[in-house]
C-alpha cells in the first residue's frame, strides 16, 4: 500500500523499505542512458519547501522530480533561520491552495513536516527537521550499502561524529538496524547521547570503536552552525580525537573498510584531503543513489484524491 | 437553602474507612450527621445513592491568566472550571501581564475575583519585580492584601542572593516561598526530559538534575534563613528523595507538590510530538512516576496542586519546541486522580482529602472544611459509579488543552456545595 507522506525511518515497515530500495535499481540503471527522463510523474507538481539552506538535498530532490517529468516549483520562504510555526500554517494554507501533488520540505524544527502533512492532501516528503529525522538520506544510505554487500545481515557502520544534534545518524541508524547492520556511535561525549537507543553501540574513544572492527566508517558532518553552545573546546582537538587523519586513513585502507559522508565535508575536521581520494570511498555513489531513491519515493507516495487538479 | 444529603458514603481526611449517613445543612454549615435524619421543613432531598460525600478540594497552583492572556483563561472561566472539577478555593499564579509584583495589581486582581467568581480566589505574588529575579517585589504590600505565598513561578529566581534576601526580609512576616526548579542554563529550549524520547523526537532534552539542583539549592536557602520554602510541581524521582531526605532531617520548613499529571504520565506519552504533554517540568519516566506516587503515599509531598496552564487551541497547534508549556487540570484532576489511583486501590479517599482538600488550605493558612458537624458546608458529593467525559462542551476552562481531552474517565463530580449555595448539580 502506497503512503501519502515520508516524514520518518521509524514508522516505516521492513516491507516498505524494501520495497523503495528495490524500486531504486531500474531508476538507478537510467542514469547511464542518454535520455534520463521518464514520464512517470507528468503532470504532476512538486513544490520545495526549504527553510533551510541546502544545496545537495534540495538539488537531488529537484532532479530526480524532473526526471520524473513533475514540474518542479521553489518556493521562496527567504532563508531566515527559524522560523515560527505561525507563518508556517499559513504557507501551509497558500500551499493548499495551489494543489500541489508533492511537497517536499526542510525545516529547523523537529516534527514540523508531520504537522505540514495533517494539514494538506498532499504528499509530504521530510527532507530534514531538526535533529529528527531524514529518511531519504537514510534510504540512499542503505541503497549504497547494500549495493556493497547484497546480503547486509551482521556488518557493522561505525557513525563518527555530532549524532545530538543529527538527524541523519538518527534516520540512517533506525533504517540500517531495520535492515539487519549493526550500528555504532562515535563521538565526543557531549554529542553521543547517554541515554539513546539501547540497540546501538556508544563509543566515546576512536580505537575502542575501531576494536568493534566496523566494515563502514560514516562520518557525519560536524555542524559548526547548529551549535548554540560549546561541546568540544576546538576543531583541532576534534580532529584530533574523532578526525580521519592520514594514520588513521591507512588504518582504514589496510583494514579495507569502506568510507561514507553525507556531506558537504569539512575538511580538515572530520577528514584529512586523502580521504577524498580513496579507493573506498562512496561518498559520490551516495550523491548518485541520493536520486535514484528519492525518484523512487516520489514515484510511490500516493497524495490524497483531493489534490488532484 | 437548607439540605439533606442521605445515603452518603462520608470520607475524612483521619481514616481511610468511609461512613454511611445523612447530612443536614443549614444556613451554610453542617448542623447535623448521623443516619435517617428525619427531613425538615423547606429543605431540599438529595439521595446521594452512596455517592462519596467529602469537603470541596482546593488547588494551590493555577495560572488564571488574568490580567494579560485573557484569551487563555479569565478568573471568571477558570474558576468555573474549578467548580466543575469539585475545587472550591484556589491560588493564582502571578505569572500575569503586568505579574502580580505590587498591592496594586493584588488589589485588581482580588477585586475581579469578588466580583467574577462564585469560589474564593487567592492569588501569590512575586518575589522579585516583574519576575525578572533582580529587585524584589513590593512584599509588604501584597502581605497586607493577604498575599502569603510569593514566587517567581515559571521562571526559578535564578540568582540564588536575591531569593537568599528576600528569604531573610519576607520569613518573619509569615509568609512562604513557592519554588518552581529548574537551572535555566541546563533546561535548553524547556520542552521534554532528558531522555529517549528527546533522542527519538530530535530536542534538545531537560535533564531531571536541572530541576533537583534548584530543589536542593532552594531548600538549602530555607535553611539558612530559617523560611518556609514550598517546592512546587516536583517530577523526578530524585527531586523527590531530596525533599523527603531535608524533611527527615528535620531543621527546615519544606513542603511540596506534586501534580496528577506527574503521576499519570510519562515522557512517552508524547507520541508524535503531541503538545498536549507539553509542561515544565516535564514529563519524565515510569521509573518517576512510580516514585513520586511513593513520595505522595509516605508525605514527602503534602500536596497535590494541578498546576492549571491553559493555553489556546492554536498556540498548542505550533511545533514541539514554540507551543507553550502546561496543560489545563481543574476539570479533570479530581476525577483523573479517582480513575488512576482511588479506583484502582493505590491509594484512598482519606489521601485524597488530606492532600487535595485540608493540606493546601493549611498551607495557606486558611480553615479546614471537613464533613464535621458545626463545619462550615464546603461540600461535593462524587459518583464512583459515574463515569465522565471530557468533552470541550463538558469542560468550562477557556482552553481545552489537556490530555484528557474527549477521554472518558470513570467518576463524576455530581453535586458541589459552598455555604449556602450549590454551585453545581448534576445529581
Amino acid at each position: 500500500m502506497p503512503r501519502k507522506d515520508l516524514l520518518d525511518i521509524s514508522s516505516l515497515s521492513r516491507e516498505e523499505i524494501d520495497h523503495l530500495l528495490d524500486q531504486s535499481v531500474p531508476f538507478k540503471e537510467l542514469f547511464t542512458r542518454s535520455v534520463k527522463k521518464v514520464p512517470a510523474l507528468k503532470g504532476k507538481s512538486v513544490l520545495m519547501l526549504f527553510y533551510e539552506p541546502s544545496t545537495r538535498t534540495h538539488s537531488s530532490f529537484e532532479v530526480a522530480a524532473k526526471r520524473l517529468s513533475a514540474d518542479v516549483t521553489n518556493f521562496d520562504v527567504g532563508h531566515s533561520s527559524i522560523t515560527k510555526g505561525e507563518s508556517v500554517r499559513e504557507t501551509v494554507e497558500t500551499l493548499q491552495a495551489m494543489r500541489t501533488d508533492f511537497i517536499i520540505v526542510r525545516h529547523a524544527r523537529s516534527g514540523l513536516p508531520g504537522m505540514i502533512a495533517k494539514q494538506t492532501r498532499a504528499s509530504v516528503i521530510n527532507a530534514g527537521d531538526g535533529a529528527h529525522a531524514h529518511p531519504t538520506q537514510a534510504l540512499l544510505d542503505a541503497f549504497t550499502i547494500k549495493e556493497k554487500f547484497p546480503d547486509p545481515v551482521g556488518k557493522k557502520v561505525l557513525i563518527i561524529g555530532d549524532i545530538l544534534h543529527s538527524r541523519v545518524a538518527r534516520s540512517t541508524s533506525t533504517i540500517l538496524k531495520k535492515i539487519g547492520v549493526d550500528v555504532a556511535y562515535l563521538g565526543p561525549g557531549s554529542l553521543v547521547p547517554q541515554k539513546g537507543p539501547e540497540n546501538i553501540r556508544r563509543f566515546t574513544n576512536y580505537q575502542e570503536a575501531m576494536a568493534w572492527s566496523p566494515d563502514v566508517v560514516y562520518l557525519l558532518r560536524v555542524q559548526m552552525e547548529r551549535q548554540e553552545a560549546q561541546f568540544f573546546p576546538s576543531l583541532r582537538e576534534y580532529h584530533r580525537l574523532y578526525g580521519i587523519t592520514d594514520a588513521r586513513l591507512e588504518e582504514i585502507r589496510q583494514r579495507g573498510l569502506y568510507l561514507m559522508h553525507p556531506g558537504p565535508v569539512n575538511r580538515g575536521v572530520e577528514l584529512c584531503d586523502a580521504v577524498m581520494d580513496y579507493e573506498r570511498s562512496l561518498i559520490n555513489d551516495q550523491v548518485e543513489n541520493g536520486i535514484a531513491v528519492r525518484m523512487a519515493v516520489l514515484y510511490w507516495l500516493k497524495p490524497d484524491a483531493g489534490s488532484e487538479s | 437553602m437548607n439540605l439533606l444529603i442521605q445515603n452518603a458514603l462520608i470520607a475524612t481526611e483521619e481514616s481511610p474507612k468511609l461512613v454511611h449517613g445523612d447530612v443536614l445543612v443549614e444556613g451554610g454549615v453542617i448542623r447535623k450527621i448521623g443516619k435517617g435524619i428525619k427531613v425538615p421543613d423547606c429543605c431540599r432531598v438529595i439521595d446521594a445513592k452512596e455517592r462519596i460525600l467529602m469537603p470541596g478540594m482546593f488547588d494551590a497552583h493555577v495560572h488564571f491568566r488574568e490580567p494579560g492572556f485573557e484569551a487563555k483563561e479569565t478568573i471568571a472561566t477558570g474558576s468555573e472550571a474549578a467548580i466543575n472539577g469539585g475545587i472550591t478555593g484556589v491560588v493564582m499564579m502571578p505569572n500575569t501581564v503586568p505579574a502580580i509584583d505590587s498591592a496594586t495589581v493584588v488589589g485588581q486582581v482580588l477585586a475581579i475575583a469578588a466580583k467574577n467568581s462564585r469560589i474564593p480566589v487567592y492569588t501569590s505574588g512575586c518575589v522579585s519585580m516583574g519576575r525578572k529575579g533582580m529587585e524584589l517585589a513590593g512584599i509588604d504590600g501584597m502581605r497586607a492584601l493577604g498575599v502569603k505565598m510569593l514566587t517567581d513561578d515559571g521562571d526559578t529566581t535564578a540568582d540564588a542572593a536575591v531569593l537568599f534576601r528576600a528569604m531573610q526580609y519576607a520569613g518573619e512576616m509569615g509568609m512562604f516561598f513557592a519554588s518552581h526548579c529548574e537551572v535555566p542554563e541546563l533546561a535548553g529550549p524547556r520542552a521534554l526530559n532528558e531522555g529517549a524520547m528527546s533522542y527519538r523526537l530530535g530536542i534538545q532534552g531537560s535533564p531531571a538534575c536541572a530541576e533537583e539542583i534548584i530543589i536542593d539549592r532552594d531548600i538549602r536557602l530555607a535553611h539558612a534563613t530559617g523560611a518556609h520554602i514550598h517546592i512546587q510541581h516536583v517530577s523526578s524521582k530524585i527531586g523527590m528523595e531530596t525533599i523527603r531526605w531535608w524533611k527527615q532531617r528535620g531543621d527546615v520548613k519544606v513542603t511540596a507538590e506534586v501534580a496528577p499529571h506527574h503521576l499519570i504520565f510519562c515522557e512517552d506519552d508524547i507520541g508524535d510530538y503531541d503538545t498536549h504533554y507539553k509542561m515544565n517540568p516535564p514529563l519524565r519516566t515510569k521509573a518517576d512516576n512510580a516514585a513520586l506516587l511513593e513520595g505522595l503515599l509516605d508525605g514527602t509531598f503534602d500536596i497535590i496542586a494541578t498546576d492549571h496552564a491553559p493555553h489556546t487551541p492554536f498556540e498548542k497547534s505550533l511545533d514541539f519546541v514554540n507551543a507553550p508549556n502546561g496543560i489545563t487540570g481543574l476539570d479533570t484532576a479530581l476525577v483523573s486522580l479517582y480513575h488512576h489511583f482511588v479506583a484502582t486501590g493505590k491509594f484512598g479517599w482519606d489521601l485524597v482529602v488530606k492532600r487535595f482538600a485540608a493540606e493546601p488550605r493549611r498551607l495557606m493558612g486558611l480553615p479546614v472544611p471537613a464533613i464535621k458537624e458545626g463545619s462550615a458546608a464546603d461540600l461535593l458529593l462524587f459518583n464512583t459509579a459515574g463515569e465522565t467525559t471530557f468533552t470541550h462542551e463538558f469542560m468550562k476552562s477557556k482552553s481545552q488543552n489537556t490530555p484528557f481531552l474527549d477521554k472518558t474517565l470513570n467518576g463524576s463530580v455530581d453535586l458541589v456545595v459552598l455555604g449556602e449555595d450549590v454551585l453545581l448539580d448534576r445529581v
